[in-house]
């Protein structure tokens, strides 16, 4: 068997190019299926294991696929927003912690998350390198991010303004970086992390500026009793500093400033039960199991996937008939080499041991190849692969 | 092993190339395999909250000290010459807070790194949250407007709410609270801590009500105006000047000090430490008394909260008249 093989192989090799060619194809056959099956059972479960590991999820009366994938999937969708004080109404009933989700900016092109420090300790994020947030103005940045930018602590970022066109609008922020995370797999390592009340204050809800006490009079249009007004002099931060943190101050109840959506994390099983039935009247808020939601995603894409399971199929199958008749033809042009193989000695039997061989070798780097890239694909193609179907749910 | 001669032995060899080379390749994806599998773990998980608690002033310390059952270290970081109200902790500092199993603030706007720094919320206990239904404001902050957002006032709250016991009491139950929360095995001996501690708020505020009573309603000037919630809770009539007990007065001070004489008669002035000896004749040759009340917002050279509170009421007392001087 070994001689046949050797034989095989010296064939193979010595007719290179025709030999790659029908191991690419085969590769492709065999891979596509593979690749398929593996994207789509990577996709459902890092979409499902996201989803079971946030018990519930609150949020505005509207699509529930929308909520959870801009809340646990930072995929912008619009959704309207709570406020801080029903995040605090979840707190207030001492059944289960909230986690407050400010999704919709961006920073560099990179989802901003305004989010508590509880979120860190609730995903597993740890720091890879720097320090986790404590002020205002500091950000902490996802695996991708800091790779794909090139960032470590001590650089800075700036948010992404708003509306671009709203020359009123709000500034950009500049964010410090403070730490970045170790690889999570998943959409934490392409988010920009932000206290929620930064992400607040890149959102123009709240603002440093100078004291208009001391403030000199060219930056004053009147000054009345205890009144100040200001003109568009009055310096306003577009940082926050150790110097001008003291200065930044929210405009408004800190209750009514919005979320995109509340994590909710139950003590218990019971406690978790006890606040889904607070809500489920709730004509204008939602809280919902994401792992729900994302089950009834997978099976839109399992639906799909056996639509191109079928297409997939039938050009696997005229890859195979190709195969098979490239195979034919090219033991037929070698009629003379098997009869003089038959003249030097060699049985009939060892002939067909030795064709037999090169498809084996044929068939057996394809299946290599094509499990290899599947295997890469499943991999590290995760994250690439959420965005990608999420950015079209 | 020398690789054998021939056409088979070429094989062998090839062969061998080929098993390592195949080794090699599954090493390669078991280590892919492996590299998601070994992402590293939290080490912040949920259930293991450390026994610790940081405070933002001694009075909260304190509370926290005569309740914690042993086990629980009480923490309060801020350096002994600092106005903790006004320190400014490192990002460092804020890190050792983080860690804490819980972090007791003051509320009412007390310790204004706070506002800007970031703390896990599920540890952080508000004292003063539902002890008074409205706080009692400092009234010196400018309205001022600027761009489309209207007229706003960055008015800050009077926050030395220890001050009154009632709600250095309340406070002392949010701790109480905290602490149950903490380390709830322990909650019988906390609960008892908390019961000897009420006592002795209680019996303060019985004393510095009978000590507001005796004074008559007199006038009294206070050196800053840090005693809002004393003077709101046991009704004495106190204004404030911005004096500083280690600086001499400066004749604008005077100015300002005579100029509020004029419509509150005081003969009395609290001081947060004891004023300089020339500050102290300046305000002798207008009739004032000077009284040092303490604070306390830092731990004192000797004693505790409650010493240091006991001899204010005494020395109120006695500058008062309420009781005999000793």
């Amino acid at each position: 068997m070994k001689d046949s093989l050797y034989l095989a192989w010296r064939y193979l090799h010595h007719h290179r190019a025709k030999t790659l060619l029908l191991v690419l194809s085969l590769t492709v056959f065999l891979g596509l299926p593979l690749v398929m099956h593996a994207m789509s059972a990577v996709i459902q479960q890092s979409l499902l294991a996201r989803a079971e590991g946030t018990p519930l999820l609150l949020g505005k009366k509207g699509s529930s696929l929308d909520l959870v994938v801009e809340a646990l999937y930072f995929q912008p969708k619009g959704i309207e927003a709570l406020t801080a004080a029903d995040a605090d109404e979840v707190d207030a009933t001492g059944l289960a912690l909230a986690i407050p989700m400010r999704t919709g900016l961006l920073a560099q092109q990179f989802p901003l998350v305004g989010t508590s420090l509880d979120y860190f300790a609730f995903r597993g994020l740890e720091t890879a390198d720097g320090r986790a947030l404590a002020k205002l103005g500091e950000c902490v940045i996802g695996a991708d991010v800091a790779a794909t930018l090139g960032l470590n602590p001590g650089d800075s970022i700036l948010t992404s303004p708003s509306t671009l066109f709203d020359l009123a609008g709000v500034y950009p922020l500049r964010l410090h970086v403070v730490g970045t995370l170790q690889p999570s797999y998943g959409p934490d390592d392409r988010a920009v992390f932000v206290d929620v009340r930064t992400a607040w204050v890149a959102e123009g809800l709240g603002h440093g500026h100078q004291d208009l006490a001391t403030a000199s009079g060219d930056v004053l249009l009147k000054r009345k009793g205890g009144t100040a007004t200001a003109n568009a002099k009055l310096v306003q931060y577009n940082e926050i500093t150790d110097e001008n943190a003291d200065s930044f101050h929210f405009h408004g109840d800190p209750a009514s400033h919005p979320l995109s959506a509340v994590i909710v994390v139950p003590a218990d099983d019971k406690a978790g039960v006890l606040l889904r039935g607070r809500f489920v009247n709730d004509s204008a808020r939602q809280l919902l199991r994401p792992a729900q939601v994302v089950e009834g995603l997978n099976a839109q894409i399992f639906r799909f996937e056996r639509v191109l399971q079928i297409i997939v199929w039938t050009v696997g199958l005229a890859t195979a008939l190709m195969f098979l008749l490239v195979m034919v033809l090219s033991w037929r042009l070698r009629a003379d080499e098997l009869r003089t193989m038959t003249r030097l000695g060699c049985s009939r039997w060892k002939a067909v041991q030795i064709m037999s061989a090169e498809v084996f070798l044929m068939v057996g780097t394809s299946v290599v190849l094509a499990a290899f890239f599947g295997f890469v694909i499943a991999h590290y193609g995760e994250t690439w692969l959420q965005n990608l179907v999420l950015r079209g749910s | 092993m020398a690789p054998e001669s021939g056409p088979t032995g070429l094989l062998t060899m090839r062969g061998s190339t080929m098993r390592r080379a195949w080794v090699v390749f599954s090493a390669a994806l078991l280590a892919l395999g492996c590299s998601k599998a070994d992402a590293p773990q939290s080490l912040a998980s949920k259930g293991d909250r450390p026994l610790s608690v940081y405070t933002v002033n001694y009075p909260l310390a304190y509370f926290a000290e005569r309740l914690a059952p042993e086990g629980v270290e009480v923490v309060f970081p801020a350096p002994p010459e600092v106005d903790p109200a006004f320190w400014k902790p490192t990002p460092k500092e804020i890190g050792q807070y983080q860690r804490a199993g819980q972090i007791l603030l003051n509320g009412a706007g007390y310790a204004r790194w706070t506002r800007y720094a970031t703390l896990p919320k599920s540890r952080v206990v508000i004292t003063a949250n539902g002890c008074r239904e409205t706080l009692l404001k400092t009234g010196d902050a400018v309205t001022h407007q600027h761009g489309p957002g209207g007229d706003h006032a960055h008015e800050g709250a009077a926050f030395t709410t220890w001050l009154d016991m009632r709600l250095a009491l309340c406070q002392a139950s949010r701790i109480h609270d905290a602490l149950a929360q903490l380390a709830p095995a322990t909650k019988d001996a906390v609960r008892t801590n908390f019961e000897a501690l009420t006592r002795d708020l209680t019996q303060l505020d019985t004393r510095l009500r009978s000590v507001a009573k005796a004074s008559d309603d007199q006038p009294m000037l206070a050196s800053h105006p840090v005693y809002q919630y004393l003077a709101d809770a046991y009704g004495l009539r106190i204004e404030s000047m911005h004096f500083e007990p280690d600086e001499a007065l400066t004749p604008k001070d005077i100015q300002a000090l005579d100029s509020l004489l004029e419509r509150h008669p005081a003969k009395l002035m609290l001081w947060e430490a004891q004023p300089l000896p020339e500050t102290e004749q300046a305000l002798r040759d207008r009739g004032i008394t000077t009284v040092v009340f303490d604070p306390a917002a830092q731990p004192p050279t000797n004693g505790d909260f409650l010493t240091v509170m006991t001899g204010n009421a005494k020395r109120l007392a006695c500058a008062t008249g309420a009781e005999a001087c000793p």
